[in-house]
């Protein structure tokens, strides 16, 4: 053993000429002084003895020239680094798991930390993105959210205003492009003046709209994107004469957006300008654009906003009919964007950055055993006189090529992790811009650096002490009992972690679990929704427009498998969170009851399309002489007091210009209009079934719904040729978007944990084995005095047990703890409960009986006479 | 022969060397015994310190090594004085013989 070590040293040594001339001098003056000794008349053996003894240690020696030297540190690192992969291939089982540990820790890590840097911590992809702003109108009274702006005080904001750049607004309008063969929807986006001017882009081709463009009877015009320009005339670059078909009339194109411009959404392909001055825009309580505005430089939002409540105060004075009781909200277009990922988001971050402490741990025990089952190497190479830094950076080295080929491999991870993230959140914000970068890059290497650091520095400083060498040297086959009881801390300090990732993921688990039991009230199932395009003009005749509804009704109820049809401004069970204040006009009962419903307009046939029950009364009319409304058995019961409501009439507070006082006709039973997730609110039904030009129509169908979609649209071709289909899609897929961000965060939570506990259980795995081989002499001898196998493979199952339990014990006080920051995420189930908590104690034992399994059985085949033959 | 023998003072073995490769270059093993008999074997180097004491001097370019055939035909180490060497052990020498005189008369003084 000793004179193989000692080879393989002098090989590696060897290597460089540098070496070998060093190697050449010694041995030169060797025979020189034993020649001289012979010479002198001692024999040949004693001479060649006395000649290397008057030289000393020889390996001392050239330790000793190679300082002199300096032998460049580079030399030396090379020489360690030859070392660290000779030394790693020897142990492949050990170098693979601690990589694959590294690279999924380092990996999951930046694939989240560029999730977060992308999406919460980058300003838009915008010049000067901070600078943009989100404008909004509310209505402190209620609990509604704010709203969009009307056009006369987008305005009026835009002149009065003394902190913005510009303010603008904008729309989105489907518009049927008529110049192929079938009318093509195309996303489109009706905008107001100075648009181009908040986003700071110019068009890549021709202009932005001209000042007679943006009046009312002026000159038509459109901005088409690059996508549609590349798709209707390939990369031609003259913009004259171009133009495109919108219904009747032919538009020229003025404009061309870059690929990168995609606001408002990303699919939007034509920008045309709403004209603020037209007839119907005069209108204050009329309220249609998402206002968005630019701040000048260096002012904050707060200043924004104070600026804006001046104005608005300004308003509420000039116009107290309709401003009086209007607030504004500033807030940055970057948070509107993001919403609240954020805060799933950094629940994985804190998940992952767990699983990298967990993986660090894992390599610490790991290296930890291995260099322990070194020491006797280590003591070698001290007695031939390595100094104690070589050797420290010998074991450094080692866990930097583990920690570098880690990291590598992790930033491969990351980048599969990131083409996943794509994949499966695409209804995230931001996610189409998610790339690895050189900051990940830097990331993921200060990660494997601050690893080596952390579970490299450690073992080798430890080992390299010279005090526990000596020891060693003496007692070479045992494990000093410090060092064991620090491996089990490790093992039981991984568990204690793992465990509350295991409960997170368990309690969203069970949530998902628990809302797919939930009762809606509706009948999700096999119901078709699509949309038909409408232009907004239509909504001067309201009563045509609801006609045409009635009659595409009645078209799809004659197409063979189609149980019911109708119209409704948005989808069931898809937050739409418009609340509104209303006022029961008859009921004196509690004059000062502020009465808040959620708004939902339906047309005839609604609740018979999606199942909801009727409690008293008739469903909504189709033709009735004056508005009307359904109400729902909670509205009922909170505002009406018990008593019937139908006859009684209903009105919007402030009133609303679409939506007069209304009749209520009846009282159908509570569905879950706002989200599977949500108790049902009150509601109020207005009866109408287009309140916009394109109402989602919904198609109760007898087979799968999208197996009806072909013949659905060749029968609105043949009725409406004019008018295009689009997003078709079954509401139930409709409704699992409303949980896509919830879905990933508990996909990737649970990956997390199931990673977590499958660390923990190859740590604990590693140190039990590592375990098992120091103490086969011992177990040998109690097995010669007689200790039946199965007790001494019990006993090790049962320590690893026991450090188990205890670190379950600890990591489930930790999930206690940390299981209120998720208590908002979780639905029907209690972030402390029990089902959950019993089952990670479960788990987490099952999986260290399990990794304790094997080396267990390992201790039990040692065979007493082959130790007492080694001794 | 033992007992004339004594141990060289801190920092003379570097001069030592120097001051046998003005005369002609040398290898390892000649320096030392040259040292020797010159000394009429009061001055034994310590052959663990001799070797690292050239590559020092080597590093900072006082003396050069080459290989060349020693006298019994066999491939040796052979090092010289450089001109930085050379120069090195004017000042060295000098210095030495101030700390020598200067030492005398402090040990004769009565």
């Amino acid at each position: 053993m000793l004179f193989d070590l000692w080879y393989r040293l002098r090989a590696i040594v060897r290597r460089r000429s540098v070496e070998r001339d060093l190697d050449d001098e010694l041995r030169f003056h060797i025979e020189r002084q034993t020649q001289k000794y012979v010479s002198s008349g001692h024999p040949v053996a004693e001479a060649a003895r006395l000649a290397r003894l008057e030289l000393g240690g020889l390996d001392q020696l050239k330790e000793q020239c190679r300082d002199a030297r300096g032998v460049g540190l580079w030399e030396q690192a090379g020489q360690n680094l030859r070392l660290a992969f000779r030394s790693l291939r020897r142990r492949p089982g050990f170098s693979v798991v601690v990589v694959l540990t590294l690279a999924l820790g380092i990996g999951a890590n930046s694939a989240v930390f560029t999730a977060i840097r992308t999406i919460l911590l980058q300003s838009l992809a915008f010049p000067d993105g901070h600078e943009l702003v989100r404008l909004e109108q509310y209505e402190p009274r209620t609990a509604s959210p704010p709203s969009a702006v009307a056009t006369t005080r987008l305005e009026d904001w835009q002149r009065m205003s003394g902190t913005f750049q510009a303010i603008s607004g904008y729309y989105p309008g489907d518009i049927s492009e008529t110049s192929g063969d079938v009318p093509e929807r195309l996303a489109g986006a009706w905008v107001a003046p100075r648009f181009l001017q908040v986003w700071a882009i110019a068009p890549m081709l021709g202009r932005g709209f001209a000042p007679e463009e943006e009046r009312f009877g002026g000159p038509r015009a459109v901005i088409v994107s690059e996508r549609l320009w590349n798709r209707r005339f390939g990369s031609n670059t003259s913009i004259d004469g171009r133009r495109l078909r919108i219904g009747q009339d032919s538009v020229p194109i003025v404009g061309v957006m870059p690929e990168s411009f995609q606001f408002p959404l990303r699919e939007v392909d034509v920008w045309a300008p709403s004209p603020v001055d037209a007839p119907f825009a005069q209108d204050r309580r009329s309220t249609w654009f998402t206002a968005v505005g630019r701040v000048r430089p260096g002012i904050t939002l707060t200043e924004a906003q104070a600026d804006l409540d001046r104005v608005q105060a300004q308003l509420a004075r000039a116009h107290p009919d309709t401003d009086a009781r209007i607030g504004v909200r500033v807030t940055a277009l970057k948070d509107v964007v993001v919403g609240d990922v954020g805060r799933s988001l950094w629940l994985l971050f804190g998940a992952v950055s767990v699983l990298l402490l967990i993986a660090c741990t894992n390599i610490a025990a790991l290296l930890l055993a291995r260099t322990a089952d070194r020491q006797q190497e280590i003591s070698i190479r001290y007695s031939l006189g390595a100094s104690r830094a070589s050797i420290v950076a010998q074991l450094l080295t080692e866990s930097l090529v583990l920690a570098v080929t880690g990291s590598i491999a992790g930033l491969a991870v990351a980048a599969g992790a990131l083409r996943m993230l794509e994949v499966l959140g695409e209804g995230l914000p931001r996610v189409a811009e998610l790339r690895l970068d050189w900051m990940l890059v830097a990331y993921s290497l200060g990660c494997a650096v601050g690893a080596t650091m952390l579970f490299g520095l450690f073992p080798a400083l430890r080992t390299a002490s010279r005090r526990t060498s000596d020891a060693l040297a003496a007692r070479s086959r045992s494990v000093a009992p410090s060092t064991q009881r620090l491996q089990w801390l490790l093992v039981g300090l991984q568990v204690s972690l793992a465990v509350p990732l295991l409960f997170g993921a368990g309690l969203l688990l069970r949530s998902f679990d628990a809302l797919g039991r939930v009762a809606p009230g509706f009948q999700p199932e096999r119901v078709l929704t699509f949309r038909i395009s409408g232009h907004w003009g239509e909504t001067t005749d309201m009563k045509a427009l609801q006609r045409r509804m009635y009659l595409t009704a009645e078209a799809l109820q004659a197409v063979p498998g189609v149980e019911a049809a109708a119209t409704a401004l948005a989808a069931p069970g898809v937050p739409f969170e418009h609340q509104t204040e209303v006022r029961i006009v008859e009921g004196d009962s509690a004059p000062n009851q502020r009465i808040l419903a959620s708004t939902r307009v339906v047309s005839a046939g609604y609740f018979a399309t999606m199942q909801i029950p009727m409690v008293t009364g008739n469903p909504c009319p189709q033709d009735a002489p004056t508005p009307t409304a359904v109400v729902n058995r909670r509205f009922a019961a909170l505002y009406a007091a018990g008593s019937v409501p139908v006859g009684r009439h209903i009105q919007q507070v402030p009133a609303n210009a679409f939506l007069g006082a209304a009749r209520i006709v009846g009282v159908v039973g509570d569905a879950r209009e706002e989200g599977l997730n949500r108790q049902p609110p009150p509601i109020v039904y207005w009866c109408h079934a287009a309140p916009v030009p394109a109402p989602l129509f919904l198609v109760r169908t007898r087979m799968e719904p999208m197996a009806l979609a072909s013949t659905i649209r060749r029968k609105l071709g043949e009725l409406e040729p004019r008018r295009s289909v689009y997003e078709m899609a079954p509401l139930e897929e409709r409704l699992s978007e409303t949980f896509a961000e919830n879905r990933l965060r508990t996909i990737l939570l649970t990956f997390f944990a199931v990673t977590a506990v499958s660390l923990a259980a190859i740590g604990l795995y590693g140190t039990l084995s590592y375990f098992v081989h120091m103490r086969r002499r011992e177990i040998g001898v109690r097995m010669a005095l007689g200790a039946p196998r199965h007790e001494v493979a019990v006993s090790f199952v049962r320590h690893a047990l026991k450090v188990s339990l205890i670190g379950c014990v600890a990591g489930l006080a930790l999930a206690a703890v940390l299981g209120r920051g998720i208590a908002g995420m979780l639905y029907g189930v209690s972030p402390l409960d029990f089902m959950t908590f019993s089952g990670v104690l479960l788990l987490v034992l099952g999986a260290a009986v399990f990794a304790s399994a094997w080396p267990a059985s390992r201790a039990a085949r040692v065979d007493p006479m082959d130790v007492l033959r080694m001794e | 022969m033992g007992d004339e023998r004594i141990d060289l003072p801190q920092g003379t073995l570097d001069l030592l060397i120097l001051r046998t490769l003005a005369i002609e270059p040398q290898h390892g093993w000649a320096i030392s015994e040259r040292i020797q008999q010159v000394s009429r074997d009061v001055l034994q180097v310590p052959q663990g310190s001799l070797y690292p004491a050239l590559h020092r001097l080597e590093r900072r370019g006082w003396i050069k090594a080459e290989w060349g055939i020693s006298e019994y035909n066999r491939r040796a180490k052979y090092y010289a004085l450089t001109r930085t060497g050379k120069a090195k052990l004017a000042i060295s020498a000098e210095g030495w013989r101030k700390l020598m005189t200067a030492v005398g008369l402090v040990m004769d003084m009565k």
